[in-house]
């Protein structure tokens, strides 16, 4: 089955068709947030350097967040409008579990982290392992969540087996602690950010495991709560008795 | 970077035009002071000392305004903004990611998520008209209040 995997959750925009076995086509754009105009223009150039239609996909994936607002929003709303124009199914994934997608085969556990501003990342933990046939597994350790850098410092100082800085966050935590980490570890360039391939890769696997494709209508963004707001708002609520 | 005195609304709008001369692309301006201070005059100020002609007006219900030429403004109002979460369904750490300069009304309100090197604005009251600027900033600003 075809699938077109997007991600536009934050700076770097991208979308793929994957075949089930190998990508067909990519496009990734890595500069500044314009993805209101670059998607659609992407999706169009992978569906025809693929040399296929929108109605020969079987999936419209898409990373569905965490991630930034705007983006997620642009994300949503382009696969929504090709999913409601075609009635093609879609499926909405963790974009932090896509990212883990992107070192499947490593050995290690995959730290993905998205900058969420205010010394915090969205993160979560996948544990990787490399598998002979080319299949790796990327087994979750925790939800995501949005925790401080300072959190996330004090939880990785004993790492005893590597850990892999992976996400646009990934470079804050690398020069906040990781690097003084005897097993922290850069991810390579070539696999930091968001990838359209590991978004489609992920709902892939998804299905084989029974996953359940949605209309496009009930797609539907996962924003997560910064984690010193919840503190601030209740502090604001006693202060109001 | 120095205290100012305005006796109108014309002149809070002349010193916002000063200000604006002196901006560069990704300038964080933060306002603080309270209601009725003259912050919109200020930025209209702003506005066209950027060069940018076009109608500058109060974000209070859009929650921001966009204001586009050569240059890009944008123009946020927090008054409504509680927290964090608040902040984010703005798109406000989306549009610190573009090359925009911005500009911050009641930033009391998102003090802890301004980025380091945010320009600081602060009006204060000095009778019905008058009033008291205080910038602070980089060298740029430095003989500001002279």
């Amino acid at each position: 089955m075809l699938i077109l995997g997007i991600d536009s959750s934050a700076l770097a925009a991208s979308a793929a068709v994957w075949d089930g076995e190998k990508v067909l086509s990519q496009c990734t754009v890595n500069n500044r947030l314009t993805h209101s105009q670059t998607l659609l223009p992407m999706v169009q150039h992978v569906l025809s350097h693929a040399g296929i239609a929108l109605g020969d996909l079987g999936l419209l994936a898409v990373a569905a967040g965490p991630g930034s607002f705007t983006g997620l929003r642009i994300g949503l709303a382009t696969v929504k409008g090709l999913g409601c124009g075609s009635g093609i199914p879609c499926l909405g994934v963790s974009t932090l579990e896509a990212l883990a997608y992107n070192l499947e085969g490593f050995a290690g556990t995959a730290c993905c982290a998205m900058d969420a501003r205010v010394k915090q990342v969205y993160q979560a933990y996948f544990a990787l392992a490399p598998g002979r046939d080319g299949r790796g597994t990327v087994a979750r350790l925790n939800d995501d969540r949005a925790v401080s850098l300072e959190a996330l410092e004090q939880e990785l100082k004993d790492a005893h087996s590597p850990v892999y800085f992976v996400g646009d966050g990934a470079e804050l935590c690398w020069r906040q602690f990781g690097e003084k980490l005897e097993q922290g570890f850069l991810a390579p360039a070539p696999l930091r950010w968001q990838k359209g391939e590991s978004v489609a890769r992920l709902a892939g696997r998804m299905l084989e495991q029974g996953g359940q494709p949605v209309p496009a209508e009930a797609l539907a963004p996962s924003y997560l709560r910064l984690s010193q707001a919840e503190r601030e708002r209740k502090a604001r609520e006693e202060a109001r008795g | 970077m120095g205290a100012l005195y305005s006796r109108s609304e014309e002149e809070t709008e002349r010193l916002g035009e000063r200000l604006g001369k002196l901006l560069r692309p990704g300038d964080v301006v933060a306002f603080t002071g309270g209601l009725g201070m003259g912050k919109t005059c200020f930025v209209r100020g702003m506005a066209r000392g950027m060069g940018l002609d076009v109608p500058v007006y109060s974000p209070t219900f859009s929650l921001v305004n966009e204001y586009r030429g050569e240059k890009a403004l944008y123009h946020f109002d927090m008054y409504r903004i509680g927290d964090l979460d608040d902040l984010y369904s703005t798109g406000f750490f989306d549009y610190l990611d573009t090359d925009a300069v911005l500009a911050v009304e009641w930033s009391e309100n998102i003090a802890g998520a301004l980025p380091e090197h945010t320009i600081t604005v602060a009006f204060a009251r000095d009778g019905d008209e008058a009033r008291t600027i205080t910038v602070k900033g980089d060298g740029r600003f430095a003989d500001f209040g002279d």
